[in-house]
């Protein structure tokens, strides 16, 4: 007891092996050459049944638009079903998924995987037609607590962007729960 | 639009209101590649402790920028935003998605604006909240 409320001990999950690897580089993607047709499929899927941003869409209305140019949306994913690093040797997870096993390193055992928080940061340098995107992806936290589904595993997945200028785009930390 | 000049703490942005129907969802997957079961399958949400099939938590964030791009037109640029996912936004639900300006501080590169963001579903069930900083130029 400390003062009136109970400490339980809560048996860890996390190894030292998987400690080992916070910190450490998970996975690098690189994405093939963003397109204007790219970017135009991403703004009328997130904003339908609306018509997006004409910046988004019309590239000729986007060279008198702020930007000077077509831009991406800041929330805009280059990495979805394929890349050419990692090359595409065969049927895809999703890109949001991981698992310490990318190091080596064995998982823990789960019957859930969700995203639960989403934290990103962003240079103001937008992704531009043309653009070849880097991500760095790493894991930075481990915090474990019991919940309403039981044990859970939360798991901070940092992502980096840059571009082919080394520039940085944005920095994305996602808090996944493991169950 | 919106002109810095006239912004105020306490305003509230223009509410943006999506269906959560397979119709969006399915678009969203296909451009961010997100075919997770629980998305489609009420079983296997259930399965998971979920009462149903659940919209993605990236559209979700994305809606958050839709929100915020709705209300900064073509200027202006998104500097952070960071959301919690409080309660899944299950199919056929209505979504609102709110934005309220907290904090406005000139700087020398520009005005920081930080807004509380809140989305909602029609049963009044806070599905996410969070923060965001857009930066407009003075």
């Amino acid at each position: 007891m400390e003062g009136n409320s109970v400490v339980v001990e809560i048996a860890s999950i996390v190894t030292d092996e998987m400690r080992s690897i916070v910190g450490k580089e998970m996975r690098r993607v690189v994405s093939y050459p963003v397109t204007a047709q790219d970017i135009r499929r991403w703004v009328i899927a997130v904003w339908y049944p609306e018509t997006p941003p004409r910046q988004y869409w019309d590239e000729e209305y986007a060279r008198q638009a702020p930007a000077g140019s077509l831009v991406a949306p800041e929330d805009f994913n280059p990495f979805a079903w394929a890349t050419p690093e990692p090359a595409l040797d065969g049927p895809q997870v999703s890109q949001t998924a991981f698992s310490e096993a990318e190091l080596g390193v064995s998982p823990p055992a789960y019957s859930a995987f969700i995203l639960s928080e989403i934290n990103t940061s962003h240079s103001g340098i937008a992704m531009r037609p043309g653009d070849v995107i880097t991500g760095l992806y790493s894991i930075t936290k481990y915090f474990e607590r019991e919940g309403r589904m039981g044990h859970m595993l939360y798991t901070t997945l940092t992502q980096t962007l840059t571009n082919q200028n080394e520039d940085w785009i944005r920095s994305t930390d996602s808090v996944f729960i493991r169950y | 639009m919106v002109q810095l000049e006239d912004i105020s703490v306490g305003d509230e942005l223009p509410e943006l209101q999506r269906p959560g129907s397979v119709r969006h969802w399915s678009r969203f997957a296909a451009v961010n590649y997100e075919f997770a079961d629980h998305h489609w399958d009420d079983e296997v949400a259930q399965a998971e402790g979920f009462p149903g099939a659940f919209a993605m938590a990236p559209l979700l964030q994305s809606l958050v920028y839709a929100t915020l791009r709705s209300w900064l037109g073509e200027g202006g640029s998104i500097q952070e935003v960071n959301i919690r996912l409080r309660s899944p936004f299950l199919k056929d639900r209505q979504l609102t998605c709110r934005g309220k300006v907290t904090a406005i501080e000139k700087q020398d590169d520009g005005t920081l604006v930080t807004l509380d963001i809140e989305q909602t579903d029609d049963q009044d069930i806070q599905v996410a909240t969070g923060t965001a900083i857009v930066v407009l130029q003075t």
